[in-house]
């Protein structure tokens, strides 16, 4: 039988456990020092790879959105067919890790709560009324599913259009913005 | 030679009556004896009656004490080629064949069954001893399935049935020791304990002194009379106004007291009560994952959950109000009465007169209210039940155009529904007056007896307001006792429900100095194995087999024929009946389980994933794995295209059960979940079943790779799933069939070659 079999001077003939498949053969990496990355003037991102031809346009998707956003970004053409994966776009040169992030800015888009001002239930909906980043929003959403809360106070919220907000830590938020988001959480 | 028993079934030679041993002992040969003799209850002619099935050294005798005309069946066991036990409707047979005919030996009502499902396996051994010839495959006993299986019908003390809602036997409750047992839970805290206990009697006898004060406010104030209440000499050397001061201010301190001394002690209460139920919260769900599988496979799901969510909560209110009441009602009974009678024991007597009334009355409406409510609950869940039938089911309806035969069924539910709470309204408003008015004649008498008495000059106006004062904190703690036997008998259900998870002990379990298994080399050797559910009909019967590491195995076979158990067995989710089953040579029953399991991979059909992000799920057996290693796992498993698919990728969150997934998504999932853990044995049960046929072309690639250098058992209905497998074991009934390599066991053309050739039928037929 295809095992390994050695002879072991104190012990006699030794099996061992058999080689297996190294899983990390399945990580189609691409290579941080032989890519660029670079936006044409419509905001449509390319690859080059050792200064071969450009490939694109190309789209830019998170593995992990919202636990490591900056690692395994996976890069994808226009049918949809994976080209690669960036391991994490610290190691990606600066002009390239320019391109990424603005196409991540927009795919990615949400807006961090500052301050909410008031939450007011009418017909079972709580109506959000927030001060974020971005501006003053109001929000409304129809689910408890809809609000996840994370470990180290970070709340996660999509609203009933699909536009998302986050709160970074609630226990950083003002005394009042605390006192009123507390029940819903 | 007796029959070799387990000690699970003692029973077999029950005790013959006088009549039918006179009769055996006649019809016996010389040097016969008898063996086995069990009672039966259903007669040849199928009327209810005793009847006898005796098994001798030489003979099987199946005797019916009332007929003594004819002569008893007999049948040498020379004779005999098969024992089978028949599981019909309603009843059960023994059946016994010759090469000639078959033979019914007895017949019995489905009361008898368990007794009887052994009896095959016992007469196999007689037959056995006089046909020493027969060989050990051919099999003799048939029949006898799962007779224990599922629930506890009958209670194994008593042999009463069961109620199903209790799921346990309420003959047996005994109350008293359960109750201690569970008062030993607070033990830890009895200092605690002891301080609210005392904090509460001082608290009763205070809260019971205002009456007192109201009656030396009359005698002793307002109009003061020369005798005076009780508490005159207190108050002898002050004025009027002085004393009243004194009598508000006795009054405001009681009051103050009383409530601090009440909010202290409900505190401690509640804490007492909620650490209890902590502790035996935690330690049922710590014993709970250290108990094997058979004992969920015995149990509702939901009767295991209720046992933490809602058994260990009644228990609280049982340690921290319950028993605390009991104490408080009776303390406030005994001091009212003797604070009555030292006050007037004529008109003490008059006005305990309506007690008796009182409590036949919570006892009789609180019983009918009880069993009113209840049955106003069952047709509640009958109209849930309704709903979530057709509701689901409404394409059905439509399709039928049934709309009107199920608003019909609802209609006549929720007409049921409104009787029943009619009569509970009506009992509930005669309730509440009948209480009232029997408490009120006790103010009668008061009012029409000592106000007589008020007037003749015996009472003191004192006395008077002492005595309506008490009556109406009197009747409070009596109804409150009425309840107590409800209250304890529902805490004592709970509190048996809850020791019983805590005294069942699990079936696997590490043998003491259990060692560790070593890194797999992955040589599994099935030794003569043999296993059996609840020691019935065995599911696996003397499987021998040796897996060479690396090699994988592809298991096939009729559903039922015994698949997914040799995969519970490998993985020692259950202990082999008989035989053994060696990794490297250790016999995995002295091996510590968690190092067996840890290098273990498991892939079900039905992928359980539990509520979290999709890479928690894939990380579950490999806490701490890396990114690299998740995402590594999900690509070999090809769920990273569809993963990246989703808005939030692998941190988006399945759902329970893993719900949001479709069947094929969790199953890749959980091929990474299995894959992570580097596992030197792969078990794929039916693992790609609910994928479409080009991702599992692409699953099977990668499993070609992943099983490489590891012990893998697949089970698979699609045959051609197991194209890569090095061997194929066929499984029927329990026995293997065949084995060996596609080719050879299409060259057998034995079970497999008929398998493969329906199964390519199949497939012709779908593309036509």
């Amino acid at each position: 039988m295809p095992y390994a079999e050695r002879t072991d001077p104190a012990e006699g003939v030794v099996t061992e456990p058999l080689p297996t498949y190294d899983l990390m053969n399945e990580l189609a990496l691409l290579d941080p020092e032989r890519v660029r990355f670079s936006a044409d003037e419509y905001d449509e991102l390319y690859l080059c790879i050792d200064a071969g031809e450009p490939q694109g346009p190309l789209t830019v998707q998170r593995a992990f959105p919202v636990s490591e956003a900056d690692e395994f970004l996976s890069l994808k053409d226009a049918d949809d067919a994976e080209v690669g994966v960036i391991r994490r776009l610290d190691q990606l040169d600066a002009a390239s890790r320019t391109a990424i992030e603005e196409q991540l800015q927009w795919s990615y888009f949400a807006c961090t709560i500052t301050a909410i001002h008031s939450i007011e239930v009418k017909y079972h909906v709580p109506h959000w009324d927030v001060e974020t980043d971005r501006g003053p929003r109001v929000f409304q959403y129809g689910s408890r599913r809809d609000i996840r809360v994370l470990p180290r106070g970070r709340v996660l919220i999509r609203d009933a259009d699909g536009n998302g907000y986050e709160i970074p830590d609630v226990s950083r938020l003002d005394a009042a913005s605390q006192a009123i988001v507390e029940v819903y959480i | 030679m007796p029959i070799d028993v387990d000690d699970t079934n003692d029973e077999l030679l029950e005790d013959l009556p006088a009549s039918i041993d006179g009769r055996l002992q006649r019809l016996l040969a010389p040097g016969e004896t008898i063996e086995l003799a069990m009672a039966s209850d259903i007669r040849a002619d199928g009327s209810f009656g005793d009847t006898w099935l005796v098994g001798t050294n030489q003979r099987l005798l199946a005797i019916d004490p009332a007929d003594t005309s004819s002569e008893p069946l007999a049948l040498d066991l020379r004779d005999v080629l098969s024992i089978e036990l028949r599981d019909f409707e309603g009843s059960g047979a023994l059946h016994a064949r010759t090469s000639e005919h078959g033979v019914t030996l007895a017949r019995f009502s489905r009361t008898f069954m368990p007794k009887f499902s052994q009896t095959p396996r016992h007469l196999e051994q007689l037959v056995r001893r006089q046909q020493p010839e027969r060989a050990a495959e051919d099999r003799i006993a048939r029949g006898g399935a799962d007779m224990q299986a599922g629930a506890r019908r009958r209670c194994d003390r008593c042999n009463r049935v069961i109620p199903r809602r209790f799921g346990l036997c309420p003959a047996c409750l005994e109350t008293r020791k359960l109750l201690v047992r569970l008062l030993s839970y607070a033990k830890p805290y009895w200092a605690l304990g002891t301080l609210s206990l005392v904090l509460m009697i001082v608290a009763t006898t205070i809260g019971l002194s205002p009456p007192l004060l109201m009656g030396s406010l009359f005698d002793d104030v307002l109009a003061p009379t020369a005798a005076g209440s009780d508490l005159r000499p207190l108050l002898d050397e002050y004025d009027g106004y002085t004393r009243l001061a004194i009598l508000v201010f006795a009054l405001l301190a009681i009051f103050v007291s009383n409530n601090v001394m009440g909010a202290v002690r409900r505190y401690v209460l509640a804490w007492l009560g909620q650490h209890v139920t902590f502790d035996l919260r935690n330690e049922v769900y710590r014993h709970l994952n250290t108990l094997s599988l058979s004992f969920y496979n015995e149990r509702e799901t939901g009767r295991v959950m209720a046992s933490i969510t809602q058994d260990v909560s009644r228990l609280q209110d049982f340690i921290s109000d319950g028993l605390q009441e009991v104490i408080r009602d009776v303390l406030t009974i005994v001091i009212i009465c003797a604070i009555l009678f030292w006050q007037d024991a004529s008109l003490a007597a008059l006005v305990l007169l309506p007690t008796p009334l009182l409590v036949f009355t919570t006892l009789h409406f609180g019983g009918r209210l009880q069993r009113t409510y209840r049955s106003l609950w069952r047709r509640w869940a009958g109209i849930s039940a309704l709903l979530a039938d057709t509701i689901p089911g409404v394409r059905v309806v439509k399709a039928f155009s049934q709309e009107s035969r199920e608003v019909g069924k609802f209609e006549r539910r929720s007409e049921e529904l409104l009787g029943g709470e009619l009569r509970a309204a009506r009992l509930q408003s005669l309730f509440s007056p009948i209480m009232a008015f029997i408490t009120r004649i006790g103010t009668l008498v008061i009012w029409l007896v000592g106000g007589s008495r008020v007037l003749d000059g015996e009472l003191s106006l004192g006395a008077f307001v002492v005595f309506t004062g008490y009556m109406w904190q009197f009747y409070g703690p009596v109804e409150g006792l009425c309840r107590l036997n409800h209250r304890f008998q529902r805490a004592a259900t709970s509190a048996e429900r809850v020791f019983e998870t805590l005294d069942s002990q699990p079936d696997v379990r590490d043998v003491p100095d259990a060692a560790t298994m070593p890194r797999v080399v992955g040589r599994v050797e099935f030794d003569n194995v043999t296993f059996a559910y609840d020691d019935t009909t065995p599911v696996l019967e003397h499987i021998e087999l040796v897996v060479e590491p690396g090699e994988m195995i592809g298991l096939a076979g009729h559903s039922g024929a015994g698949k997914s158990t040799l995969i519970n067995l490998i993985c020692r989710f259950y202990d082999v009946t008989d035989g053994a089953i060696r990794i490297d040579g250790r016999d995995i029953r002295d091996v510590e389980l968690k190092s067996l399991r840890d290098q273990i991979g498991i892939v079900l059909q039905d992928p359980f994933l539990f509520n979290g992000t999709v890479g928690d799920n894939i990380a579950y057996g490999k806490p701490g794995a890396s990114l690299d290693e998740i995402v590594a796992a999900a690509r070999a498993a090809h769920a990273h295209d569809f993963l990246m698919n989703l808005p939030q990728g692998y941190d988006t969150v399945v759902g329970e059960r893993g719900t949001r997934l479709s069947g094929g998504e969790r199953q890749r999932v959980s091929i990474a979940r299995a894959i992570l853990r580097d596992p030197r044995i792969l078990i794929l049960d039916e693992a790609t079943s609910s994928v479409d046929t080009e991702t599992e072309v692409k699953i099977q690639e990668a499993l070609e790779r992943l099983i490489r250098g590891r012990t893998t058992f697949a089970i698979a209905h699609r045959l051609s799933t197991l194209r890569h497998a090095n061997r194929l074991l066929i499984l029927d009934k329990g026995q293997i069939a065949e084995v060996g390599t596609h080719d050879e066991l299409l060259e057998v053309d034995g079970v497999y070659a008929r398998l493969c050739r329906m199964q390519s039928e199949l497939t012709q037929r779908k593309v036509w």
